[in-house]
């Protein structure tokens, strides 16, 4: 018997599996490479448009750019911009705005959406289609046009909303025109808008939740409260942080309705970071602060995203 | 043969196709730059208008650019049209490639940036001697960066006070205010709170709408904005005119939440005054296209008159700015030598009616003061107008906004700084020096 006879005679099950394996590690690589192919065309679009703006924005911001020559003739400056902007009181308070804004945003949005949703899911009720639908209609609408419509809604003097007030016999407030209620406007602007379709998302989430749950709730003799407290809110976490994490990237980017209705006033009450930065970059011509803002911008909304996840993560334990 | 070397000869098989290629694709290259100049003159070339003029004026342009071309069959004239809120950012993303616009209309604070960043070409002489030769010295001085002239001024701007004789009648009030005192005691008489109406508006939201008024009342004052590149904020006329406009708010005379203007530089201010709820303001002359709309047969009742003088002023004086057609610095050079030829007629006095320039016919059009001498003189009866006359009258007292590098970001930080005083929400002197500490670093970093 030779040594080779032996061997597969002594071990049968060893070499199978050794040619198995091989079988099964190049049907892997085989389906990777496949896989990497058909990901490509995505992954190449993602790169190109995502990827490489937020380097080439890293990039500008170590540098003194004014837009108006070449991107390669731009001075090193170090973290220069980033010195500039974080000592000057505009950018400082146009964080404190954005802060505000995000979280007037979300703290009513939330709350508001969650419980639209359950009061259009749970009843049986021929008109709830129609009201889903009015609801998310305000989200279809463009910006721009429904801003210029609210420009007309909050005139101080003349508009509809104006009248309201006067017509019960209360002042109407300045709503845009005065610094201490124009942010809390365009808040309420966003909440209009944006109402519907987080509404919808929050439908989508109930809609995961096994109708079972709730049977064997109400053989146990819990009412809706002791439901909602103990099942939906429970189930609908990740939706709810789903829906915290959108409403909190759409509200940081809020940019259309103050640039046509405030211009970032009165007394800067309105300057939200992505308007800060516009005006720095095209009418200022100083990008490479504006891509130093936006770096700045980023690393915020990652670090609060990061923190939610592992919030939720830690609470799904 | 090893590896090495057969790789070597498959790159050259590469590299000597892409050597022929390149060099065709240079030789082309440098053949169109180097028979550019000749291009503009014998072939067709297309050259891009930016502007942010209104249909009805980009109509006129249009219609002007048509007989241009008549005479002038290689060249022809688009247009882009834009909100003037877009206008900078448009110049600045499209200019540097080249293969945007070739003409656009600017506003003389953005000149030094654009100079600088190579997008406002050097007029060649002969078009330069015509704009020393055919406009008033300061705005000559005012289109001329880096010695030399950047394009031709067109629009010139300045502000005069705007008063509703129908309320200044119901008042009791004769005259409009000629000096601080009578301003604030007029204010007073005019305003009335149960018919939500105030004596004395500003403007608010807009950084022109807020600077100039106010800076036309320091330089009433005999003060000014700045020396060389300082601020002069905490002297005396700056802050002589911040204690103005506290004093009008404290009153009651000026009621801030009265004063927004929106992206369009229209909004509340402005149907404030067309409905009769301001009394007074100050306001730019081309603002009057804008009030015969809004207030139709009612216009008749708003007058005109000089900016109040204050106290240690002398002589009324308003703040002036212009507007210049520049050509992109970036454009090839038959571009370049098309878009001059154009703008040479369109500035000429043989482009327009009765001896005015096409411009100086589109500017009238919109109640703008026209800036070459010809077309004053062309308009002379348009421009003795009961709106227009006084801001005519003004013109050769006003003071020409400093335009620096770092001026918009000068504009906005001086901007919060008033609107502070507007709302209450800072004494004048914290507000003025804020923003003296402030301006001066912008303008120390923009112009290192």
């Amino acid at each position: 018997m030779t040594a080779g006879v032996q061997s597969a005679v002594l071990f049968p099950s060893r070499k199978r599996h050794a040619g198995g394996r091989g079988t099964r590690r190049s049907r892997r690589l085989h389906e990777g490479r496949w896989g990497a192919f058909l990901l490509s065309p995505a992954l190449a679009v993602v790169i190109c448009f995502v990827f490489a703006p937020i380097a080439l924005t890293i990039w500008i911001s170590f540098h003194n750019w004014s837009m108006l020559t070449p991107i390669t003739q731009m001075p090193w400056v170090g973290l220069s911009n980033y010195r500039t902007i974080f000592d000057d009181p505009t950018f400082r308070s146009s964080l404190m705005d954005t802060v505000i804004y995000v979280g007037l945003v979300v703290a009513l949005t939330v709350p508001l959406a969650t419980l639209i949703g359950m009061l259009l899911y749970f009843p049986r009720n021929r008109l709830k289609g129609f009201a889903s639908t009015a609801l998310f209609a305000t989200y279809v609408i463009p910006t721009v046009a429904v801003a210029i419509v609210w420009g007309a809604l909050y005139e101080p003097s003349y508009g509809p909303l104006a009248e309201m007030f006067k017509a019960v016999g209360l002042p109407a407030p300045a709503f845009l025109s005065s610094p201490s209620t124009a942010l809390v406007s365009l808040v309420a602007f966003n909440i209009w808008q944006m109402l519907g379709y987080y509404t919808v998302l929050m439908i989508a989430g109930l809609t995961q939740i096994p109708g079972e749950l709730y049977e064997v709730a109400s053989i146990d003799g819990a009412g809706v409260v002791r439901q909602t407290f103990s099942i939906t809110l429970p189930l609908l976490r990740r939706t709810m942080t789903f829906v915290i994490l959108i409403a909190l990237i759409n509200a940081v980017q809020v940019f259309d309705p103050v640039y046509l209705l405030t211009q970032g006033g009165p007394i800067n009450s309105t300057d939200v970071i992505s308007y800060e930065i516009q005006r720095t970059a095209f009418e200022y011509g100083l990008a490479g602060q504006a891509s130093a803002m936006s770096v700045s911008l980023l690393v915020v909304l990652g670090a609060v995203a990061a923190i939610l996840l592992g919030l939720m993560r830690e609470r799904s334990r | 043969m090893n590896h090495i070397s057969k790789n070597r000869q498959g790159w050259r098989r590469f590299i000597k196709p892409l050597i022929a290629v390149a060099t065709v694709a240079s030789c082309a290259t440098t053949t169109a730059v180097i028979a550019a100049p000749q291009v503009g003159a014998s072939s067709p070339v297309t050259i891009t208008y930016l502007t942010h003029w209104g249909p009805t004026q980009v109509n006129m342009l249009k219609a002007d650019a048509a007989a241009f071309h008549k005479i002038n069959p290689n060249i022809t004239v688009d247009f882009q049209a834009v909100p003037f809120g877009n206008l900078l950012s448009t110049i600045d993303t499209q200019g540097p490639s080249g293969n945007g616009w070739t003409i656009a209309g600017v506003y003389d604070l953005w000149l030094p940036a654009l100079v600088n960043g190579g997008l406002a070409a050097s007029a060649p002489s002969a078009d330069a001697s015509d704009v020393k030769a055919n406009w008033p010295a300061n705005l000559v001085a005012d289109v001329t960066k880096s010695g030399a002239v950047r394009g031709f001024p067109n629009e010139v701007d300045l502000y005069a006070l705007n008063y509703n004789k129908a309320l200044f009648k119901a008042a009791g009030i004769a005259q409009p205010p000629a000096n601080w005192t009578e301003l604030v005691t007029d204010a007073k008489k005019l305003t009335i709170p149960s018919k939500g109406q105030q004596g004395f508006g500003v403007i608010t939201d807009w950084a022109a709408g807020v600077v100039h008024p106010w800076l036309s009342l320091v330089d009433s004052d005999g003060g000014s904005l700045l020396t060389g590149l300082t601020p002069n904020l905490k002297s005396r006329a700056p802050m002589a005119a911040s204690n103005l406009y506290a004093e009008l708010v404290k009153a009651g005379s000026t009621v801030a939440t009265m004063s927004t203007a929106n992206a369009e530089t229209t909004g509340p201010y402005l149907d404030n005054f067309t409905s009769g709820k301001t009394a007074m303001i100050i306001m730019a002359n081309w603002w009057e296209a804008d009030l015969q709309s809004a207030m139709g047969s009612k216009f008749s009742d708003i007058g005109t008159a000089p900016i109040p003088i204050g106290p240690n002023g002398t002589k009324s004086s308003s703040v002036s700015y212009s507007w210049l057609t520049i050509v992109n610095g970036k454009a090839n050079s038959a571009k370049q030598a098309a878009a001059w030829e154009f703008l040479q007629y369109l500035n000429g006095p043989k482009s327009g009616t009765k001896g005015s320039s096409a411009m100086g016919d589109a500017l009238i059009s919109m109640g703008i003061l026209p800036s070459r001498l010809s077309d004053v003189t062309a308009h002379k009866a348009q421009l003795n107008s009961p709106f227009l006359k006084t801001y005519v009258s003004e013109l050769p007292n006003a003071t020409p906004f400093p335009t620096v590098l770092g001026g918009e970001q000068m504009t906005d930080t001086l901007q919060t700084a008033i609107e502070s005083i507007d709302f209450g929400q800072a004494s004048p002197a914290a507000a003025m020096q804020s923003a003296q500490s402030q301006i001066s670093s912008i303008l120390k970093s923009a112009n290192r």
